[in-house]
């Protein structure tokens, strides 16, 4: 039996985001909040396998919540439901940590395939999402190694994406679907799920890292 | 090592005196140098000034040495003694005992402490000369009244006999010798000189005493007197009336300007040109003790006005407290002169002692001005003045003449006839006032100049703020434009999305439920129209691919994408990007739902100015027969419809039997929005070149 988390703040959606929660994983305990203060202390409170988690809500941003699962409860798969589905939304919450996300107008169906395969452990990842993820690592490469010295490198190593990985990620911005790039790898698609599913992890990896380099930076963190 | 210094010394004193070399101050660290310099330089001007003001000396002793030596062609004969009796009557008292005294006759010498008559008698033999020549008799100088007779015929007189009202020290006398009054062989010219003691009067130049006396031939002694008359009063009298007229002025530019030197200078120079003034009247009708108070009286003013002057133009006063209080000091001082000058000597002039308080007086005001002399001399040679030469010759002259003045007083150097200081003076203030007029051109110049530039550059500043302005105001606008964007996309999300969604997830009617899914992805594309920021040619082209793939994929169609090889990275706007996203979806939804067919091949070409999409199934085709038109239901209406607003075009070609193609051509835009990436704000840099070339 699932602990499932539910945030999302308009009743109606929230409802049949829960029945959909139970169409994919039946006899599964959900836990509904349409507030990310109430949220948080639910994350406090106690343990949960998935959280589906809306993006915009009345005090804040969903992020919010993804990051303090992945603080508290990092074995939690967060998937963010949003109904934005442009790179500039979904991915500040892929940095956080989410592992994947529905966009809320799709078919039941649909939904349910999706939220199901992420269950799974296959993450979708979209062509706009694939070229932020990029452009991002791009940007950590870049980014003088002797700039924060040697010490800080072993507190926070530097997160790269292996040849494979970026292979993957160079595709699907170009517009292959996962399935094709499998395919075209030669590469069942579990192996290219696990491809996905470690961009995100070190996507979320980097950016802690980064985050807790720009802490220290200004004085914030100390060893 | 000397040499070197004396070239380096006199190549920075040269350079004073180039404009604007002045403004550039003493390197730090050679102060000893810089001291050095500023004393050679003192003395460069001391020496300036000694040299002219010798001159002035030289030429005077010159002048009246050339007076004194006659041309013997001339034909004149100057007399050089003459028997003298001092008598108030009205001939030549020959009863009297008389003697002999050379002439010119200074009464100070011969006779001192004698006020009254004196009677003079030169004998002269008229037939020297022949009886064509018109003979004539020249006094060069009688002071201060005289009368003359020839062989015992009055002759001329100047001035009143006894009430002495009247002063013809300064100028010549020039009489003619009547031909029917001069007997053959001897004859007699008496001279009847009526003047004061010097110890009753204050200047030499007006003490009693008759000068050389000349006979000859009238024509050539006239010429004499003239040119003695020109130099010694009409040359001051006209200068005199410059001086009114550049005193007038300096006090103009004092009054516009408000620069107190401007005022000293201006009075210093009326009051002497009312000095000089007195030529123009030779006779004043007051008694002469207190004519004499009222004329030497003026010499304190005069003393005044100059050494303030001096000390304002040399910039004292203005530095330093100290130096106030000094200025005011001095002030005092002088205005107490101005007081005890003519009391002292109001009080001293029934005695015998007013000369010699005159004299005294003279001495401390002509100390006092050299001594401002100096002082301006001093400190225009250390704060490198431009004018440093200029001035120090004029003041050099000014000393000379000075002390010429106060030698004279005291009798230790001779003046003859004309008076140099009269004349020379005047053109010193001519100098001194050209100066002053040529600084303030140069200061009204430069300020013009600054206006003009200040103007300048207040114009292109106001331009430039212009500019900015319309930037900000710009930039402002597209700003708010941004955030009401947004806004609105949040609006419409939050509150119509929402809707919306309900309605997708919570209908049971399909098709309802279809309808407001697509209802919400109009709108997020709407949305993204209006929020969304320009893409990539390249980018577009795999979000559309990715969309279609997927879609044909579920629905279990075969796709084939074809792909030009390179694409290049040019921009698409986010209207072209979100209008074309609307018509591949319309396409692939009609492929989906309509056609039943099994095979899509979709190939994109992307040309210089457009790009093209053409997207073929083998399906059915659109049935003609329905109604005759091919669109119905298809939306292809609103297919076609979009791609003209992008100034593009959307073919569709079907058949029964032979699929449908669907063809569209879009211009890229390139310039619009190449404006729009440019500025760097819209697109991060690194999503322009970072990806590698297509597959």
């Amino acid at each position: 039996m699932k602990q499932i988390l539910l945030l999302e703040d308009l009743p109606e959606i929230r409802a049949w985001l829960k029945t959909l929660a139970l169409q994919v994983f039946p006899g599964s305990q959900i836990s509904e909040c349409a507030r990310i203060h109430d949220a948080l202390q639910l994350v406090s409170a106690m343990r949960f396998d998935v959280a589906m988690l809306d993006l915009g809500l009345p005090d804040g941003s969903g992020v919010e919540v993804v990051q303090a699962l992945r603080e508290k409860q990092p074995d939690v798969q967060s998937v963010v439901v949003t109904i934005h589905d442009d790179d500039e939304h979904l991915f500040p919450a892929l940095q956080a940590g989410a592992f994947g996300y529905l966009l809320k107008e799709q078919s039941r169906e649909q939904l349910a395939e999706q939220l199901h395969r992420i269950s799974q452990g296959e993450p979708p990842l979209s062509p706009s999402i694939a070229r932020r993820v990029i452009q991002y690592f791009t940007a950590q490469s870049r980014l003088p190694q002797q700039q924060y010295g040697n010490e800080v490198d072993s507190v926070t190593p530097h997160v790269q994406l292996t040849d494979r990985e970026n292979e993957v990620l160079l595709r699907v911005a170009k517009g292959f679907t996962l399935p094709e790039i499998g395919l075209q790898l030669n590469l069942s698609r579990h192996t290219i799920a696990d491809y996905v599913k470690q961009i995100y992890r070190k996507l979320n990896v980097s950016s802690r890292a980064e985050a807790a380099l720009e802490a220290q930076r200004l004085g914030l963190f100390r060893r | 090592m000397a040499q070197q210094f004396w070239q380096q010394w006199w190549s920075r004193t040269r350079d004073l005196f180039k404009p604007l070399a002045s403004a550039a101050g003493p390197l730090p660290g050679d102060w000893a140098s810089v001291r050095l310099n500023a004393l050679g330089r003192t003395l460069l001007g001391v020496l300036v000034a000694w040299v002219l003001g010798w001159s002035v000396v030289a030429l005077n002793r010159a002048s009246s040495l050339a007076d004194r030596h006659l041309d013997p062609a001339d034909n004149v004969q100057v007399m050089r003694a003459a028997w003298v009796a001092p008598s108030a009557s009205a001939t030549f008292p020959v009863q009297e005992t008389s003697s002999v005294v050379p002439l010119p006759d200074e009464w100070a010498r011969t006779r001192a402490g004698y006020s009254g008559s004196v009677w003079y008698r030169i004998h002269f033999d008229a037939a020297q000369s022949g009886r064509e020549v018109l003979l004539g008799a020249y006094l060069e100088r009688a002071c201060a009244t005289v009368e003359v007779q020839l062989n015992g015929q009055v002759l001329y007189r100047a001035g009143g006999a006894d009430e002495l009202l009247s002063r013809q020290c300064y100028e010549p006398h020039l009489l003619t010798l009547p031909g029917f009054l001069l007997r053959p062989g001897d004859n007699q010219l008496d001279i009847r000189v009526t003047g004061f003691a010097l110890d009753q009067v204050t200047a030499r130049q007006r003490a009693g005493g008759l000068g050389a006396v000349s006979i000859g031939a009238w024509s050539a002694l006239r010429e004499r007197a003239d040119s003695q008359t020109f130099w010694a009063i009409t040359v001051s009298q006209i200068i005199g009336g410059i001086l009114v007229v550049l005193g007038a002025f300096a006090m103009g530019l004092a009054w516009v300007r408000r620069l107190p030197y401007l005022w000293h200078f201006g009075l210093l120079t009326l009051s002497w040109a009312a000095l000089t003034g007195r030529l123009w009247f030779s006779s004043i009708p007051v008694e002469s003790r207190w004519a004499e108070v009222v004329l030497a009286a003026f010499f304190t003013p005069m003393t005044a006005f100059a050494v303030k002057f001096l000390l304002g133009y040399a910039g004292h006063g203005l530095q330093s407290e100290r130096e106030r209080a000094q200025a005011l000091w001095f002030n005092r001082v002088l205005w107490a002169q101005v007081v005890l000058m003519p009391t002292s000597l109001l009080a001293l002039h029934k005695t015998s002692w007013l000369f010699d308080a005159a004299r005294g007086w003279y001495t401390l005001l002509g100390l006092e001005v050299l001594a401002a002399i100096v002082y301006f001399i001093w400190h225009a040679g250390r704060s490198r003045r431009a004018e440093f030469l200029v001035m120090s010759g004029t003041l050099g002259v000014a000393a000379a003449l000075l002390g010429t003045e106060m030698f004279f007083q005291y009798r230790l150097m001779q003046s003859w006839g004309w008076n140099i200081t009269y004349f020379v003076m005047p053109m010193l203030f001519a100098v001194v006032s050209f100066r002053l007029i040529q600084v303030y051109a140069r200061a009204l110049q430069t300020a013009e100049g600054a206006r003009a530039q200040l103007e300048k550059r207040v114009q292109e500043i106001s331009g430039e703020i212009q500019r900015n302005f319309t930037q900000i105001a710009e930039l402002r606008v597209e700003q708010i434009a941004e955030k009401e964007r947004k806004r609105i996309a949040a609006d419409l999300h939050d509150d119509l999305g929402a809707k919306l969604l309900t309605i997708v997830h919570t209908s049971d009617n399909d098709r309802i439920s279809t309808l407001a899914r697509e209802a919400l992805e109009e709108m997020r594309l709407s949305v993204r129209g209006l929020t969304g920021r320009a893409m990539r040619l390249p980018d577009a082209l795999a979000d559309w691919r990715a969309e279609v793939v997927m879609r044909l994929g579920q629905a279990g169609i075969e796709v084939e994408w074809r792909h030009p090889m390179d694409v290049l990275d040019e921009p698409l706007s986010a209207r072209t990007y979100v209008q074309t996203t609307r018509i591949i979806r319309e396409a692939v939804s009609n492929i989906i739902k309509h056609s039943q067919a099994s095979h899509v091949v979709i190939t994109t070409e992307v040309g210089e100015h457009n790009f093209e999409v053409v997207i073929q199934d083998n399906g059915r085709g659109i049935p003609l027969e329905l109604d005759g038109r091919l669109d119905r239901g298809h939306g292809m209406a609103s297919m076609k419809h979009r791609a003209k607003q992008l100034n593009g075009q959307c073919l569709v070609e079907s058949g029964p039997g032979f699929g449908t193609v669907i063809r569209m051509n879009l211009p890229l835009e390139i310039e619009t929005v190449a404006s729009v990436i440019a500025p760097g704000a819209s697109i991060p840099s690194q999503r322009r070149g970072d990806l590698p070339p297509s597959i």
